[in-house]
């Protein structure tokens, strides 16, 4: 069966995950991605119909908290560590 | 002052309650050890003597006041550098977050300190926890402190290595696929993998959000116990910690419910790729355990085969989604990323995460992506559902599963770097436990003092760290009187 991983899925992947790869790079993820994935093939062999999916860790139930004001302890916390602020508010190039 | 490589928490405990050293004797002697020490073995990323001499002072302070001691009152430790202290550098080992500083103190950080212990500094780790055996740290690669020429596993390989070469009394890691657990077993420590929700995510840097958990590396499994016991609990900052109450026997294993329990082995894990030493090691610490009138019982998990695709395909798109965040307009921007919005994602990326963090995105992406999203992922997370229920099924005749942690003792130092499918089976024996939630510890198996280390797990049922810390303590006991 021919990989589904090809040079144009490397270019396309490397889109969706905003990685700027080089040729060296883009040779090297087709080659690893291409094994990786002829090992998943043995998961075919697996029967998993009516098998639910596992979709987190344990003890899965939501969590829910009362909409009641509350102090917010953290403000401003992150905003040294942030590339760029003026002015007390954090700065980004233009969207638009 | 006894020697720094055995120290323990109690040691430390009973040391400074009978005065015989104080506080910040103890961090300076740790700091003099790292120093000379650390340069060979690259244990630690960052260390933080004046943030240590003020926690070790406070405990002089309660001593000389005559308070009561909090739990790990001027217990020397590391902390794994994926995890927040406030003002305190977090790298991830990744240079994406070279210049970024922790916000707040991660749940577990403010839980240590809180209770007293002396955080010495950040230790090294594969990049985003991404690795086996630290070599992929973008700063430096630790080595293993039983022989420099080997690896010290990994991902937390540097606090593995910390603990083992005496430069901390314990340590925190972090394990998503048996980055505890393995590091310590080629290391020669106690690693233990907490169940999934008992110890708070929040304040760790995410690699795989359903497979993550903190938990202690340790010389002892009663030191193990006591970190574990200071780090547990629920916590409103990480919803899927679970409230769950732990009784006396995990601080006070008692030797009569220790020996009732049985023990499963299972048959998958004792395959023929299996190295002899290691084979031979465990066989050892069965004997052992037969001694202490543990029974064992032949169990089979019959998918274990299957749980290294299953883990590779859900970590990698957890890790992709979790990665996403560090895009250079939030956290930490690296030097000369220019230009628009867009320029600065894919110059900051390309250019920050090294290349498993790439992979392993990419693979991500790939698992995810419309028209494969239901043959790889969902696939594997319904086999992830078969995986959980192999253990529920044995979990209904024995008490704790037995296996080897590795298949191997630490290998050399750029030995697998060039083949990602032979480093990503360093982790075969440890992650089926991260992707049923289930809790394991690493114990160190007793050897002549030249052999290279090779642990033991032990898995428990769900918030049973008692039982598998437990058996290790007196396992620990045995051994320590027999030699």
């Amino acid at each position: 069966m021919p990989s589904p991983i090809t040079k144009a899925t490397i270019a396309h992947l490397a889109n969706l995950t905003r990685l700027r790869l080089t040729p060296a790079e883009e040779e090297r993820l087709l080659h690893d991605l291409q094994k990786i994935l002829e090992h998943f093939e043995e998961l075919s062999a697996v029967e998993t119909t009516g098998v639910p999916p596992m979709t987190g860790g344990t003890a899965e139930r939501n969590v829910f908290r009362d909409d009641a004001e509350r102090e917010n302890t953290n403000r401003g916390a992150g905003k040294e560590s942030f590339p760029e602020t003026e002015d007390g508010y954090l700065k980004i190039p233009g969207v638009f | 002052m006894e020697s720094l490589s055995t120290l323990t928490i109690k040691g430390i405990r009973a040391g400074l309650e009978a005065k015989k050293f104080s506080a910040l004797e103890i961090a300076q002697a740790f700091f003099r050890h790292i120093k000379e020490t650390d340069k060979n073995i690259g244990a630690y990323l960052s260390i933080d003597e004046e943030g240590a001499a003020k926690a070790a002072r406070a405990t002089d302070l309660m001593i000389a006041s005559g308070e009561k001691l909090p739990p790990l009152a001027g217990v020397p430790v590391a902390i794994k550098d994926n995890m927040l202290i406030r003002g305190g550098s977090a790298t991830a080992a990744s240079k994406i977050l070279e210049s970024y500083e922790g916000a707040y103190d991660a749940t577990v950080v403010a839980k240590l300190k809180a209770a007293g212990a002396v955080i010495l500094g950040k230790t090294n780790l594969d990049e985003f926890a991404m690795g086996s055996s630290t070599e992929n740290s973008a700063f430096q690669k630790t080595k293993n402190p039983h022989d420099p020429t080997r690896v010290p596993g990994g991902s937390s390989g540097g606090s593995a290595a910390a603990v083992s070469g005496g430069m901390a009394v314990a340590a925190l890691g972090s394990d998503t696929g048996g980055s505890i657990r393995q590091p310590a077993a080629r290391c020669g420590v106690v690693g233990l993998k907490t169940t999934y929700g008992s110890v708070s995510r929040n304040g760790i840097i995410a690699l795989a959000s359903s497979l993550d958990q903190v938990g202690p590396f340790a010389k002892t499994a009663e030191d193990a116990a006591r970190v574990f016991d200071v780090i547990r609990g629920v916590d409103t900052m990480d919803s899927t910690s679970a409230a769950r109450e732990y009784g006396p026997d995990l601080l006070e294993p008692k030797p009569e419910n220790i020996k009732n329990l049985v023990v499963g082995l299972p048959h998958e894990y004792f395959v023929d790729g299996l190295d002899p030493k290691v084979a031979g090691a465990v066989r050892d610490a069965i004997k052992v355990l037969e001694s202490l009138g543990v029974r064992f019982k032949k169990i089979s998990l019959p998918h274990t085969k299957y749980a290294l695709s299953c883990y590779y395909i859900i970590l990698p798109a957890e890790a992709s989604s979790n990665l996403a965040r560090f895009d250079g307009i939030r956290y930490a921007r690296l030097p000369g990323v220019l230009g628009s919005l867009s320029d600065i994602y894919f110059k900051q990326k390309g250019l920050g995460f090294g290349a498993e963090p790439k992979r392993r995105m990419m693979l991500g992406a790939f698992v995810l992506s419309s028209g494969y999203y239901d043959a790889y992922y969902d696939k594997a997370q319904r086999v992830r559902t078969l995986i959980a229920r192999d253990f529920e099924d044995a979990f209904r005749d024995v008490d704790v599963i037995l296996t080897p942690t590795t298949p191997t003792p630490a290998f050399k130092i750029g030995e697998k770097t060039d083949n990602p499918l032979a480093m990503y089976l360093s982790d075969i024996f440890t992650i089926p436990v991260n992707l049923a939630g289930l809790p394991a510890v690493s114990i160190p198996v007793a050897q002549k003092k030249d052999d290279l280390p090779i642990g033991f797990q032990l898995i428990g049922r769900h918030f049973r760290e008692a039982d598998i810390l437990g058996l290790g303590h007196f396992y620990e006991r045995v051994t320590a009187s027999n030699n």
